[in-house]
């Protein structure tokens, strides 16, 4: 959902050369008319200002430019090729949102949300894990207090109020997500990647690996994660402490990750489109 | 499509078992702190048993947890068997 009063970015990384628009970590190309090149060339400034100036340059009704800019600029960051700059109104355009989803609700849709892409450093381990942590902090930060509100209430319902589970709940869920992408950020040490976050869902875009590099990746997520939930469950077994399998739990549930029920698991087998 | 296969029945296995044992932890944790025996099993095959002998707690994991990776990885190689054909017939189509 884009307005008048956004601005778009070229994601890092992504650049225009000779007529296409070069997307230099998934080694990728569109091509991009006049008109495309025109807008891009005005990068950076309201899409409102954009449109009026299309409007001018081609004799075109400022009303029509503006909904060729705004779907072009739609389409380029549902490509994950350009990064909404949205200065102002981040709350007013929230609750437009929810006001779209709730009279979409009856037909099961859900409007769509706008795309992040942030550049990863994959040089070294520690370097890409850092950048993904940076990255997905607030996010991991919201799951992990929703998660943890989630057990409290359960727990207060069920007439035994608890700190312990809440918190090791909520920080297996938050610390998760963020080891998961982090492994796979890991395993693409020294490829070009990126992260794209396109809603609720993380995904790291990087440059053509290999076969088995592309199932290790997919596999070093999950994997991760699972092996480290399976740990604390054990140490929770083998100690007695119901709060280290609280917080095992949710990291071993990563461990559908490897299943061709998910992404990851089908992309390990092959079988990505 | 034989890789294929092979891979989802490690992987499937893997997950199945990976989750088997968690949720086999869970219950052993919570027949512990509640001071319970517990003995889960399908058939002859056991999954978790814990029981107690004074202030000593025994937990077991059986054999039980094998047979849900195996089964897990079964499910997994067939479903990717079925995926793996679509997406071939899907590549065909022009």
């Amino acid at each position: 959902m884009l307005e008048a009063s956004d601005r778009i970015v070229l994601a890092d990384g992504v650049v225009l050369r000779d007529g296409r628009l070069v997307d230099g970590v998934a080694c990728t190309s569109w091509p991009v008319n006049a008109t495309g090149a025109f807008v891009l060339a005005r990068q950076g400034r309201v899409l409102g200002d954009i449109a009026e100036n299309v409007a001018a340059a081609y004799a075109l009704p400022v009303e029509r430019a503006r909904g060729d800019v705004l779907a072009f600029a739609w389409q380029l960051n549902r490509l994950a090729l350009a990064n909404v700059d949205r200065r102002a109104g981040r709350i007013r355009h929230a609750a437009t949102w929810l006001r779209l989803a709730v009279r979409l609700a009856p037909a099961g849709a859900v409007p769509p949300l706008t795309v992040r892409r942030r550049p990863l450093d994959t040089s070294t381990v520690p370097r890409a894990a850092v950048g993904v942590g940076r990255a997905l902090a607030s996010r991991c930060a919201t799951l992990a207090l929703t998660a943890a509100a989630l057990v409290a209430h359960v727990g207060l319902v069920a007439g035994r109020p608890s700190l312990l589970a809440p918190g090791a709940v909520g920080l297996a869920v938050g610390a998760g997500i963020a080891a998961h992408e982090a492994g796979h950020a890991a395993a693409l040490r020294g490829v070009p990647s990126a992260l794209v976050m396109r809603g609720s869902r993380v995904s790291v875009v990087h440059a053509p690996a290999g076969a088995a590099r592309r199932a290790l990746v997919a596999v070093a997520g999950p994997a991760v994660v699972a092996a480290v939930g399976a740990g604390l469950l054990a140490a929770s077994v083998a100690l007695g402490a119901p709060t280290l399998a609280a917080a095992g739990g949710p990291a071993a549930l990563h461990a559908l990750g490897l299943t061709v029920l998910a992404s990851d698991g089908r992309t390990a087998c092959g079988l990505s489109s | 499509m034989r890789a294929v296969v092979v891979r989802a029945f490690a992987l499937g296995a893997v997950a199945a078992g990976l989750l088997g044992y968690a949720l086999a932890a869970a219950v052993a944790v919570i027949a512990q702190s509640g001071g319970r025996t517990v003995d889960v099993h399908v058939g002859p095959l056991v999954l978790v048993a814990v029981a107690r002998a004074g202030a000593t707690t025994a937990t077991t994991f059986g054999s039980g947890l094998l047979a849900v990776a195996l089964l897990g990885g079964v499910v997994n190689a067939l479903v990717a068997a079925f995926l793996a054909r679509r997406l071939r017939r899907l590549r065909r189509m022009p």
